[in-house]
């Protein structure tokens, strides 16, 4: 059954977007701590993606439309935002980004869609993020470094590239949790 | 890091005086470039923490571990080890406080605070739900990794077990949470569009003053520290 995009959210959607976001919470939380401390560019997003990109091409597989990223990822930056502003605003810049993927395509039906979102959020993190550490924490080792590293495009591409090669692996890994999950008869999703 | 929780004064803060401050220690974090306010700052917060709330031991070796290895690295690079060990200051500041206001805020008291600058209730709903279920799905996650030890699969030393061994387990469990949470939602009667009412509104309390004061006095004087260095 499709959702069109003028039918309105119900309370189940908003509960399955909550748990996807503390799932997105719960990798971030794993894989941080070990990806942080490498300053590389684009070593956090590369570490989180093949894991967060499962929670978020269930989520969209599940709401289907448009505004289930930005529901998932929107309040973790909320939430996130109260500890460090500079987490929400990379994490503001991917939502709007993959949501502009779900507008252009109709809505996050189609595994193509979720494919492209994902690896255009993951991305767009990287790059937004890089962005933020030459700006923002210019005068710390990490601004320092990604300042050094942002006039030579050939670490920055390859790390963007790298970041949506990761969200790819999370999105296919999501869609086989998504298949067994449909089998099971515990999810209704288009495929 | 695994903190239990102790009586604590920073409890009965009020919610929103304690993200406001959060979000100015991170402002702090980025914008201080002196060694001595960085420092009057993780002390200050070093303290809070080990008065509000009980830190593990081993959680302490663990960031412990993490930050020398953050300055390890950061100094090999950038070739300046009292640079780098500013560093690892700074990411103490931005650390600590995102460890001291989840352990000292109750789920209500952050619906409350959220309320009280009138967000969109589906969005408070969203964000109680995150707030309230993360432990859960992190004791899931370990009772998964627990099993999976019993079997004699070690998940911590194979990788390649973790998407069938726990990330498929866990989404299973997540998915059945979502059910519950939702028929037990709407059997209660929860509307996400109506606005929420609360028995406990959110008030500013004499010892909310005391607090705020103190808060300000320690950014004073963390101000005058990178003024004059």
């Amino acid at each position: 059954m499709e959702k069109s995009m003028e039918q309105r959210w119900q309370l189940k959607d908003y509960v399955f977007a909550a748990l996807m976001t503390v799932g997105l919470a719960v990798t971030a939380k794993v894989t941080q701590p070990f990806a942080s401390a490498i300053p590389l560019p684009g070593a956090t997003t590369i570490a989180w993606a093949p894991f967060a990109a499962i929670f978020l091409t269930l989520g969209m597989a599940r709401l289907r439309r448009s505004g289930a990223v930005a529901l998932i990822a929107g309040v973790l930056a909320l939430i996130l935002g109260i500890i460090s502003w500079t987490i929400s605003a990379f994490l503001v810049a991917a939502l709007l980004a993959a949501e502009l993927v779900g507008l252009v395509s109709g809505g996050f039906a189609g595994k193509t869609t979720r494919l492209v979102a994902n690896m255009v959020f993951f991305a767009a993190t990287c790059l937004t993020g890089w962005f933020i550490g030459v700006t923002f924490l210019r005068g710390t080792p990490v601004g320092d470094l990604a300042a050094q590293w942002l006039t030579q495009p050939w670490v920055l591409v390859p790390a963007a590239m790298v970041s949506a090669l990761a969200g790819a692996v999370g999105w296919w890994l999501g869609e086989q949790i998504v298949f067994q999950l449909q089998r099971a008869g515990k999810l209704d999703v288009a495929r | 890091m695994s903190l239990a929780k102790l009586p604590q004064f920073l409890g009965s803060v009020n919610p929103l005086l304690k993200i406001v401050l959060s979000i100015a220690l991170t402002a702090c974090a980025f914008a201080l470039k002196s060694v001595g306010a960085n420092l009057l700052l993780v002390s200050v917060l070093l303290v809070l923490t080990f008065v509000s709330v009980r830190v593990e031991r081993k959680s302490v070796v663990g960031v412990g571990v993490f930050l020398l290895i953050f300055t390890g690295l950061t100094g090999t690079l950038s070739g300046d080890w009292g640079y780098a060990g500013l560093g690892a200051a700074r990411l103490l500041v931005l650390i600590l406080p995102a460890l001291l206001l989840p352990a000292t805020t109750a789920p209500g008291d952050l619906v409350r605070a959220f309320q009280a600058v009138r967000l969109p209730p589906f969005l408070v709903l969203s964000l109680m739900l995150t707030w309230r279920f993360l432990p859960v799905i992190q004791q899931e996650a370990q009772r998964i990794i627990e099993a999976n030890l019993l079997r004699g699969v070690d998940l911590a030393r194979r990788p390649g077990l973790w998407f069938s061994g726990l990330f498929t387990p866990l989404i299973f469990r997540i998915v059945s949470y979502a059910d519950d949470v939702t028929v037990g939602l709407e059997t209660r009667g929860y509307d996400p569009d109506s606005p929420r009412s609360t028995s406990q509104p959110l008030r500013w309390r004499p010892g909310d003053t005391l607090f705020a004061l103190g808060a300000a006095a320690l950014l004073f004087a963390v101000g005058g520290l990178e003024w004059t260095a």
